[in-house]
């Protein structure tokens, strides 16, 4: 166990060397492409962690990252120069303007009804801790009245995508607020000191490697924490756990309050990169498509997710962009996930895991390595 | 005389208009090996969820040592002192013998206090000497679906060798093996004997007179008899109840 481990790090050395040298090799054009790409892998990662580690299918991660990108996209919004030149000293949203009521006076505390929220999001920073603590908080609340309460299975994917649609649709309806289906765009860039980090820039695509290889190393190392080893266990087995003692729900918040953590700082990420916050990051096709990734990068593997996650952005770009495959690339894509979870139960990771073991046991000079079996009958069990 | 483990006291529980635990009392001495015996219905599992806390008595008391445990949820009871093994076995199938023995021998209860990496060097110590008792040194690294059902069985012991509660519950330990895999469990739970108060529901009568020292037989809900396995055996009461005119085979 103790060398598969080795060659797990080993692994992850070698993704994270990837994405850091990365730069060396494209145009910045690329470099903004593949920003937005490790974004996603970090949100492979929040998937593997819930629905891979603590067995809970959140079908609503979405939520959780639109939550990130709405915070940090109104401070950004508030310090765009789109905002500075309303008439007032201080910054307005364009869009209230147009959308406000003639005579309305145009400061943020009254320009409409809810303006005053907006108040504190002046301050860049609080947009940034907000992109943290709203998405923990309302996953803290939500991990709470499930888990108390024995939600589990089907059961939660239901509430998390019953969720994620119920705010989605707040968004879009509380349209004078948060300009509703034609998004935040406009929006300025992060400053740091004197710094701006421009979203065609190294410096944000380094912020955005750098951010993906800390959450992916941690969370390879909470998983290999006493806590992560009993998480797994409550997935195995909830009420074997129960009986040994273990207070199961506090570990199913705790992990679902993790990947609801890294799922908002990826959502923040994503606004520096692409520059707008959308509803659409709350479709629920959206959070559909992080669990295919999962899916097929292997969503008992960490390192897999993330690199799922990836690779079928890069691929969907690369065949939606070739003239000949035009007309026909989703089915491309659809083909690649259909043959993944035909061939590959457990994705490209448990794939990777297999070939090393299977390199491990001939090195070995052919001595039958239990493990081994164990992982090739694991295959055959789950795909029959 | 030993103190008390376990005081059950007018217990009962209903099910609609069905009472399945009815007014049952028994006093089970730290130490002691209890076995339940009863026919299908007799309300043996339904007694050991009343006291691991599976299921809410509608009367009655249970107390461990001194400390009332009536009623409250699974994880506190199993803190408090009670654990459990499962009629169908009950492990962590994905985790490795060695990993479910891991998760078995975390005490502290909390997430942040687990938020650690690895197992102190006593912990370790006693794992390795559980994977002896169950005999399951080589297998530590297999995953337990892969395991045999006798091998699951004892993985199960083995978890609750580690959990280390005071009095544990055996729900039909022998169920489906082989009578030599019986025999080894019959070893593996008189090495449990003295260090653990043990209550254990069974069937198959040899394996019975191997580890018994006195029994409750329950009927309907109620205790029928008590005693020691002499007197229980030739107990008119319990012939006709359970063995129909039959005697023990």
């Amino acid at each position: 166990m103790a060398s598969r481990q080795r060659y797990d790090f080993l692994l992850y050395g070698i993704f994270v060397a990837a994405i850091l040298l990365a730069p060396l090799m494209l145009e910045e054009f690329w470099l903004n492409r593949i920003a937005k790409y490790l974004v996603f892998g970090m949100l492979g990662v929040a998937v593997a962690l819930s629905w891979g580690y603590a067995g809970i299918l959140n079908l609503g991660q979405g939520l959780f990252f639109g939550a990130g990108a709405y915070m940090l996209a109104m401070s950004l919004k508030l310090a765009s120069p789109t905002s500075l030149q309303q008439g007032s000293d201080k910054p307005v949203p364009d869009f209230m303007l147009w959308n406000a009521e003639p005579g309305a006076l145009t400061q943020l505390c009254c320009i409409n009804k809810g303006s005053f929220i907006w108040l504190p999001f002046q301050s860049q920073w609080f947009g940034v801790a907000m992109g943290i603590v709203l998405p923990v908080a309302i996953a803290t609340i939500t991990g709470m009245i499930v888990f108390r309460n024995r939600i589990s299975g089907v059961f939660v994917s239901i509430i998390t995508l019953a969720l994620v649609l119920l705010v989605r649709l707040l968004v879009i309806d509380a349209q004078p607020l948060t300009n509703g289906f034609n998004r935040l765009t406009d929006l300025a860039w992060l400053t740091i000191g004197a710094f701006q980090f421009d979203p065609y820039s190294r410096a944000t695509y380094y912020l955005v490697a750098i951010a993906l290889s800390l959450v992916l190393v941690g969370a390879r190392l909470l998983v290999s924490t006493r806590a992560g080893l009993i998480l797994q266990a409550t997935r195995d087995d909830e009420t074997r756990a129960r009986y040994l003692g273990l207070d199961v729900p506090s570990y199913q918040i705790f992990f679902f309050v993790v990947s609801a953590a890294i799922c908002g700082f990826a959502g923040m990420l994503y606004v520096m990169v692409s520059e707008f916050a959308s509803p659409t990051f709350m479709d629920l096709s959206f959070s559909i498509t992080m669990v295919v990734w999962a899916a097929v990068g292997g969503r008992s593997s960490i390192l897999g997710a993330c690199v799922g996650a990836i690779l079928i952005n890069m691929i969907e770009a690369k065949v939606s962009e070739t003239k000949a495959l035009v007309e026909v690339w989703k089915a491309v894509v659809g083909l690649i996930f259909v043959l993944v979870v035909l061939y590959l139960p457990r994705g490209l990771g448990g794939f990777a895991h297999d070939l090393l073991d299977r390199w491990r046991a001939r090195n070995a000079e052919a001595v039958p390595d239990e493990g081994l079996v164990a992982e090739r009958r694991d295959t055959v069990a789950e795909r029959g | 005389m030993a103190a008390t483990a376990l005081t059950i006291d007018g217990l009962e529980v209903s099910f609609g208009s069905v009472k399945a635990v009815n007014n049952v009392t028994m006093t089970i001495a730290e130490g002691e090996l209890r076995v339940l015996l009863g026919a299908n219905g007799a309300g043996k599992t339904t007694l050991m969820d009343l006291i691991s806390g599976r299921t809410h008595s509608t009367r009655g008391h249970i107390h461990l040592y001194d400390t009332e445990i009536t009623n409250w949820q699974e994880h506190r009871i199993a803190r408090a002192g009670i654990g459990r093994k499962f009629q169908i076995p009950s492990v962590f199938r994905e985790l490795t013998v060695r990993q479910n023995f891991e998760v078995a021998s975390c005490r502290n209860p909390s997430v942040f206090a687990n938020l650690g990496f690895g197992f102190s060097r006593q912990t370790l110590a006693r794992i390795e000497e559980v994977l002896a008792i169950v005999d399951l040194r080589d297998k530590a690294d297999v995953t337990a679906a892969y395991l045999s059902h006798g091998q699951t069985q004892w993985l199960e012991l083995g978890l609750l060798m580690l959990q280390d509660p005071k009095v544990i519950l055996l729900d039909e330990p022998t169920a489906g093996m082989t009578a030599a895999e019986t025999k080894k469990t019959a070893k593996i739970i008189n090495s449990m004997r003295g260090k653990h108060t043990l209550l254990v529901v069974e069937h198959d009568m040899a394996f019975v007179r191997e580890i018994a020292e006195r029994i409750t037989v329950l009927h309907l809900g109620e205790v029928l008899a008590e005693g020691d396995i002499a007197s229980i055996e030739t107990d008119q009461a319990v012939r006709r109840a359970y063995l129909g005119s039959r005697s023990i085979s």
